[in-house]
């Protein structure tokens, strides 16, 4: 055959065949950031907000640390201490598979030789912040992950290597350090301001969730590395944490127009139309609300009718009371002395003002930041002003107070948080000084489970008794990791073999836990 | 068949008969087949003359005898039978059919038609005669057993679901389908979903379109050598199907057919029915006294010995604690499926047409679940002053899936709920409001409907009645009835060709083709559904077009001992796919589910477009009609690929040497006898439009005012990263075979050696989600497949009584050669058990299952934890492959007068099945094996060792006791589980045997037709899919598969029931 009649076949008509008309070939890098701050909040950028919060957040950590209960298994496995797939592959599919992966995506395209060089500089620093805050939570969760060589699937890395998770902290303190200096009102907005969900653009609040990040990781590091945790703690307050509610990183959410896209995922998750987790609380919570006295309301915290809506309907503080963990039905029977009990109906359960559909979502809040300056304090490290009781009482204070913003009528007045902060009686260097810190950074982080479970690793306050439910797979302790996905067992076994946190076992300790 | 050959006969006619004869003695008479039909354009000579004619219309002849005495009837693809006239003017003749002589034409690639002995390669024709009688609603399912090296597969999926063929193994890691080509021009046969880990539907594919009654043949073409003239769209092999056409005849040819079948389950299980539904309480089994215990404990079939005492059951009333009978006699239904076709054809000389119509309704066992089907469909073969033939032709259908059954995961799924009742539950009671099955009937206390509400607000009367406290653990009758899964599909295939004789050696040929079709799907999780209490629906329309223009060039001649017949060509095809949907989730007004009045309301928009061009041409040069040579090349430039890799070139040569003919001195049992070789190379582009460049999108819903994008091929968190380097996927294979025929005829054996290579193979690799995506293409699988495929015909039997014997097996090893450096495996189908993972590995066949095993101490004990517990490996290795490794069909058909049985038993053999439905029975209690260790029941016995020492330093002490019967409980729980699971017990060797079909016919004589207006009146019992003859797993039929996606095969979990049909057919010719 003649070559001419070979070559006129390969026409531009069939190649223009393969011109997608309903996508792009370059895009503004903001909707990318806009998609993974969404992300970071409810998983609602990957089409299904409440999957992470439903198997992870509330199934694993939220009963794990004890501040809600259930006499159910399956995807509730932080009760017993069972196993269950979802809750242990949901962070990894998620952060890695959406909101990592566009972040990486708009530090390629703003950085050398990205299609969107040198544009966005505000976009990419806080890109880089955002970055920050979602790998401490992937490592926190299993340990020693891949990071270095992460996220480059486009470059042909489709199994990265594990970095340990010392290397990943020490890169993630050092990108904070310079995002949060490099963020600046000077650069050109370039769209930043309005693509930005969480603080519309305000570099000011930037700076400060960059550095009260870096307080956040600094002190995660303090048990097993003081001098990272020493430069940091240092850096983090030099360069300004937040100083109050109004610094609180929200994400805002919506109700249309789609419920897996614009909602929270936490109050999806929680339902019940929709088969949601239960919302009981557990007794440790209820117990710890209700103060030393359970016989009076005059020592509550301010937070027990915030955070519980009743029982049964009944909001007398006096009748709040939680469930115990690791009960399964025949056993909460047992408890009740009723034959069939539901759980629903005998223990508080989460307020209904916290669990609206457009409920905005918490990243991080100014109560975490006081109480980890208190406890700096406590135990030197590095240079944090002021006195730890006074970190201490603002911390209580501010995380009474914070609210508002599910709500306008759980709004708390200034004297009345204060005063409750008081009446717990902090006093510097005494004894139990960083039990009250470690209660409080618990209960400053109700909704924020995950995060809760690492104050909790770390601290280890509140003092939690285990459950030791018949076929647990932890030997009754409270987990410590997660385990693997089980897709990345298949498919990247030897990188695990040589730099995974191991055993893979519910049971081992990161390293920042003391682990190897 | 019969009508093409008639111009071919009367050409030789007018080649060999010459023009005059002598006129001393009229002879005449009729030609019938065995079944009585008439047969027009049967060759009669008189012996050791050159005088002759052909039959007419009615088969009737009427011949000059003049000097001889014995007349010769001949026909293509009967015994010639030689008649002594003797004193006779009148001979009717009965001519059998000559089932070992292979059609001699046979339609090969791209409509060509081609003497059989000049192929180099294999290949099988089946009659559309066996698809009429005992009918299937997907064509495909009706090659299973039937055609050596063709594998069929289809999902346990109801009466719409679709089929996986596979020809010749595994090609290709990401699967492909074989080319579908109806008289020439490829058909659509894309799916529209599987079911998967979350559930889902068979949502069908594009065979279920055709009419059994349109189809003549269809041929399969099953190596690349056969399929190379197709090129990149011919790498899996190609099944040509050929309509039937009109003919000329005198009058109108008029043909009724009427079919209707029961379809009832063949009900496989074996299950427990002592215990009923409880708990374990203290370490006791336990039934519920408590309402909320009874509601609990809905679907845990671990309470006591079922003793006939009163125990509370969910809806709130206590009934005899005992075994309920069979539910599943109660809930499935007997289906039905009745077809009615008419055909009408005629025409003279020079036009033919052929008119059809057909009506399929059916339902069946799944209450509310059934397919009806309308065709149209009218062909034309028209002759313009004789040099110019055009062929016309206009396919349409009308398909309606009603519900099609949901597979795999629970949600919608009646059938998983089928299989978990408990004992003691009559499934009646689960119908509640008997005007709206399913839900919570009125009058329901509020106390139930606060248990019902679980931690919520309490249910109300007309949401979901559920039978236990999982809002997953659908009610039944609910999933039957109030959901709805509807889709109607229109389309129309059609085609015209125009054929022009340049000279009587050089032609040529232009042919347009068209296959549109639109599909409206509507889909509705109903409000009150216990896990989506606000409902939801979702209304949407695909449409389908692809078009092929095709020209030809070609040359047939003859130079002395030398025929050359060649041609070349071109093919343009374009495809595009456009979907529009609007989904809607909750209802502003109560239970009234429609779009308009839905909460929140979301459109979709989907559009893609492809094409490929090609060039062909084929030379195939014969001598004296023994040796034949041939040589294909195709060059194909595919949009799906970026140009600079976008082409790709592919040849074929081959020889077929037919040896009886050549040499004399053969021994004269060898009828005939035929060698053949070919190699060539196809080539697939296997990847879907737009995945070869990396794009962004605009994500779906904005948030709060904002847009936001990601890549458009990797949005979620599972995407696959777009490759701008990949090239078409080679595929090498040669193959060797030969034909011999023995004593007349009578025994027949076909015999195909092949051996083939896939390189570069487009893989879609999983990888680790840690790099931002999930799965990515790239160019360098490499995986082979041999394999000899055996096909045996005979007739033992020859005479009144005729018995024919087929019998066709095939053999196929396969391997992955290579996948990628560093790359060991690729990842498949993980099922909902979660336990296995469909890997395909290096040095092992395509499709390993693998999983947990326990674990063994260095000694080779197997470990348990303290508890009694098998302790499950971390990893997961091979242990099983899902494919099976023969493949075959025993074909046996009994002629007596107007009578015919005839009988088809197929087999799998050597292949896995993973049975996620035994794990999860096991794991409710049903199970038979659960019964041991349960009080008063046979011990759980373990052996082996407990680590007491610690996972850095074990110590391994013996262990040797009886469970207790909580210990059994939650080792059973255990060995099913997820991370703890031991899969390799729900592994099981899925070899079978199976009765697929039989046909029980008789036709009337011809004597008492004639003095009726019937030409043909065929009466017969059929039935399909009889008995499993034999199996090796229990509860389930081993051939279940809940998806025919590729890399999914050997998973099975909550099958529907297999189901037999069986009926009857009446065919009637006026």
């Amino acid at each position: 055959m003649a070559t001419a009649p070979l070559v006129s076949c390969d026409t531009e008509e069939l190649h223009n065949l393969n011109i997608d008309p309903q996508a792009v070939g370059e895009i503004d890098m903001n909707y990318l950031f806009t998609a993974a701050e969404l992300g970071a909040a409810s998983a609602g950028s990957a089409g299904d907000n409440r999957y992470i919060d439903w198997r992870t957040n509330i199934g694993f950590a939220a009963y794990a640390i004890q501040q809600l209960a259930t006499a159910s298994g399956g995807i509730s496995p932080g009760d017993k201490y069972t196993d269950n797939v979802e809750s242990y592959n949901a962070p990894w599919e998620f952060i890695y598979g959406d909101q990592l992966k566009n972040l990486a995506e708009v530090l390629k395209q703003t950085g050398p030789g990205g299609f969107a060089e040198g544009t966005k500089k505000n976009t990419r620093e806080a890109s880089r912040i955002l970055r920050a805050f979602l790998f401490h939570r992937l490592t926190d969760y299993y340990g020693n992950i891949p990071y270095s060589q992460a996220l480059q699937g486009i470059e042909e890395i489709y199994t990265p290597e594990y970095d340990h998770q010392q290397t990943i902290y020490t890169d993630l303190l050092k990108e904070l350090d310079e995002a949060s200096a490099a963020i600046s009102a000077s650069n050109p907005d370039d769209g930043f301001a309005a693509a930005d969900l969480i603080y519309e653009g305000d570099i000011a609040k930037w700076k400060k969730f960059g550095y009260s990040l870096m307080l956040r990781l600094a002190m995660r590091v303090s048990n097993v590395d003081p001098t990272l945790a020493e430069t940091y703690v240092t850096k983090a307050i030099q360069g300004g944490v937040f100083t109050s509610n109004d610094d609180n990183a929200w994400v805002p959410m919506a109700l249309e127009p789609s419920e897996w896209t614009n909602q929270n995922g936490i109050s999806r998750a929680f339902a019940a139309g929709d088969g949601g987790q239960p919302t009981t609380l557990s007794k440790r919570l209820v117990d710890m609300l209700k103060g030393a006295d359970a016989s009076t309301a005059a020592d509550d915290d301010p937070r027990l009718m915030i955070i519980s809506g009743g029982v049964d309907e009944d909001t007398d503080p006096l009748v709040q009371e939680g469930m115990p963990n690791g009960l399964d039905q025949a056993l909460l029977d047992d408890y009740l002395g009723i034959e069939g009990a539901n759980q629903s109906e005998h223990f508080s359960r989460i307020n209904v003002l916290l669990l609206d559909d457009d409920d905005p979502y918490m990243l991080m809040n100014y109560a975490e930041v006081e109480l980890l300056q208190a406890e700096a304090i406590e135990r030197s490290i590095g240079t944090v002003p002021g006195t730890a009781k006074d970190h201490f009482e603002a911390g209580v204070a501010a995380a009474i107070q914070m609210y508002t913003p599910f709500d306008a009528s759980l709004e708390v007045d200034d004297a009345v948080a204060a005063a409750y902060a008081q009446s717990l009686g902090y006093t510097d260097g005494s004894g139990d000084a960083l039990e009250m810190i470690g209660d409080q950074l618990w209960l400053s982080k109700f909704f924020n489970w995950w995060d809760a479970w690492a104050d909790w690793r770390r601290t280890g306050f509140p003092i939690l008794v285990p459950t030791d439910y018949p076929g647990n797979v932890t030997g009754g302790t409270i987990p410590r990791k997660l385990r693997l996905p089980s897709h990345e067992v298949a498919v990247n076994a030897e990188n695990i073999a040589a730099g995974a946190t191991l055993p893979d076992n519910p049971t081992t300790r990161v390293w920042w836990d003391g682990g190897n | 068949m019969k009508q093409r050959y008639q111009v071919f006969i009367l050409g030789l006619l007018l080649v060999f008969a010459g023009g005059s004869a002598f006129a001393q003695r009229t002879v005449s008479g009729t030609v019938s087949d065995t079944q009585g039909t008439p047969m027009p354009g049967v060759n009669v000579i008189v012996k050791g003359t050159s005088s002759g004619t052909t039959t007419d219309a009615m088969g009737q002849y009427s011949v000059e005898l003049g000097n001889g005495t014995v007349l010769v009837f001949s026909f293509i693809g009967y015994l010639t039978q030689e008649v002594e006239v003797g004193a006779r003017s009148t001979v009717d003749v009965t001519l059998t059919e000559d089932i070992q002589q292979l059609s001699e034409v046979v339609v090969t690639a791209l409509g060509v038609e081609r003497e059989v002995k000049a192929l180099n390669y294999s290949v099988t024709e089946v009659s559309g005669e066996d698809f009429v009688q005992a009918r299937e609603n997907n064509l495909a399912n009706q090659l299973s057993g039937r055609v050596a090296g063709v594998n069929v597969s289809k999902a346990s999926s109801g009466p719409a679901g679709s089929s996986r063929v596979v020809i010749r193994g595994n090609k290709s890691l990401a699967g492909g389908n074989p080319l579908y080509v109806i008289d020439g021009i490829p058909m659509d046969n894309s799916g529209f979903g599987q079911a998967g880990l979350w559930g889902g539907r068979d949502e069908g594919d594009g065979l279920t379109s055709l009419n059994p009654d349109d189809i003549e043949s269809i041929t399969v073409l099953k190596g690349a050598s056969a399929a190379a003239l197709y090129g990149g769209r011919g790498g899996y092999g190609v099944i040509n199907i050929t309509t039937k056409k009109g003919s000329a005849r005198r009058g109108l040819g008029i043909e009724f057919n009427s079919n209707y079948v029961f379809e009832t389950v063949n009900d496989l299980r074996e299950l427990q029915t002592k215990y009923g539904a409880g708990n374990y309480v203290g370490g006791v089994a336990t039934a519920p006294t408590t309402l909320q215990q009874a509601f609990d404990w809905g679907s845990s079939h671990w309470g006591p010995r079922l003793d006939g005492s009163s125990v509370l059951q969910f809806d709130g009333v206590a009934r005899p604690y005992s075994y309920a009978g069979d539910n599943w006699d109660r809930f499935y239904e007997t289906g039905h499926a009745w077809t009615n076709s008419i055909a009408l054809s005629g025409g003279g000389e020079n036009q033919t047409f052929r008119f059809s119509v057909s009506d399929l309704r059916s339902s069946t066992v799944l209450p509310n679940t059934g397919f009806d089907r309308t065709n149209v469909t009218m062909s034309t073969h028209a002759k313009f002053a004789e040099k110019l033939t055009l062929d016309a032709k206009v396919m349409y259908s009308h398909e309606d899936a009603h519900n099609r059954p949901v597979l795999s995961d629970s949600p919608g799924n009646a059938v998983q709920s089928m299989w978990v009742i408990p004992n003691n539950v009559d499934v009646n009671v689960y119908r509640g409001d008997p005007n709206k099955l399913g839900a919570i009937p009125e009058g329901t206390s509020a106390e139930l409907l606060e248990i019902y509400g679980q931690n919520g607000d309490p249910r109300f009367p007309g949401q979901e009645l559920l039978p236990a406290a999982n809002n997953w653990g659908q009610n039944p009758y609910w999933a039957a009835y109030q959901f709805i899964n509807d889709d109607i599909r229109d389309r129309i295939i059609t085609s015209g060709a125009l054929r022009y004789e340049i000279t009587d050696w050089l032609w040529a040929s232009g042919r347009i083709g068209l296959d549109w079709y639109t599909r409206r799907d509507k889909s509705l999780t109903p409000e009150g559904t216990g896990y989506q209490l606000g409902g939801a629906l979702s209304e949407g329309e695909d449409r389908v077009k692809e078009i092929n223009m095709e020209w030809m060039l070609g040359f047939d001649k003859e130079f002395g001992n030398i025929s050359v017949n060649a041609f070349v060509g071109g093919n343009r095809m374009r495809r595009s796919w456009e979907r529009i949907s609007a989904d809607g989730t909750g209802f502003n007004v109560q239970f009234f589910p429609a779009i308009n009045n839905s909460v929140t309301r979301n459109y979709g928009y989907g559009f893609n477009e492809s094409g490929i061009n090609s060039l062909f041409g084929s030379a195939e040069i014969g001598y004296k009609g023994i040796l034949f040579l041939t040589a294909t090349a195709r060059q194909d430039w595919f949009s799906v690929l970026n140009p600079e890799y976008n082409s790709q070139f592919y040849p074929s040569v081959g020889a077929a040497f037919v040896f009886s003919d050549a040499f004399t001195s053969l021994p004269s049992w060898l009828s005939f006898g035929k060698i053949r070789a070919s190699w060539a190379r196809v080539a697939t582009a296997n990847l879907s439009p737009y995945n070869s460049n990396l794009t962004y999108s605009l994500n779906g819903a904005p948030h709060l005012g904002r847009s936001m994008a990601t890549f458009s091929q990797a949005g979620g968190n599972n995407g696959t990263i777009p490759n701008p380097t990949l090239t078409p996927a080679l595929s090498d294979e040669v193959e060797f075979g030969f034909d011999l025929r023995f004593l007349n005829n009578r025994i027949g054996l076909d015999f195909t050696y092949y051996s083939q290579r896939t390189f570069d193979d487009i893989l879609g690799v999983t990888i680790s989600r840690s790099s931002g995506f999930g799965a990515t293409n790239v160019n360098l699988g490499e995986m082979t497949n041999e394999g000899v495929e055996i096909l045996l015909t005979g007739t033992p039997v020859q005479g009144p009584l005729t018995w024919d014997i087929s019998l066709n097996a095939a053999k196929n090893t396969n391997e992955v050669v290579f996948l990628a450096d560093n790359l060991e495996e690729v990842v498949g189908e993980e099922p909902r058990t979660r336990n296995v993972f469909i890997k395909h590995i290096v040095g092992y066949p395509y499709g390993m299952i693998t999983g947990r095993v326990q674990q063994r101490d260095p000694n080779g004990n197997l470990i348990y934890d303290e508890d009694g517990r098998p302790v499950a490996s971390a990893n997961y290795v091979p242990i099983g492959n899902g494919i099976a490794d023969w493949t075959g069909g025993i074909n046996n058909s009994f002629t007596w007068k107007g009578i015919n049985l005839s009988f088809l038993i197929d087999f799998k053999i050597g292949g896995d099945i993973f049975s996620g439905t035994n794990n999860r029975l096991i794991q409710a209690g049903l199970h038979q094996k659960s019964l041991q260790g349960r009080e008063g029941e046979a011990p759980l016995h373990i052996t082996g060792v407990v680590n007491t020492g610690t996972s850095e330093s074990p110590q391994y002490t013996p262990v040797d006791r009886d469970l207790t019967p909580q210990e059994a409980r939650d080792y059973w729980d255990s060995v099913g589980g997820e991370a703890t699971a031991i899969s390799e017990m729900f592994i099981y060797d899925a070899s079978f045997t199976k009765l697929r079909q039989v046909v029980l016919g008789y036709s009337l004589p011809s004597k008492i037709l004639s003095r009726t207006p019937f030409q043909k009146v065929t009466v017969s019992f059929v039935a399909r899919n009889l008995a499993i003859i034999s199996k090796n797993i229990e509860n389930v039929d081993p051939e279940s598969t809940y998806s025919t996606a590729p890399g999914a095969q050997g998973l099975e979990y909550f099958a529907m029931p297999p189901t037999r049909s069986y009926g009857f057919n009446l065919n009637v010719g006026f």
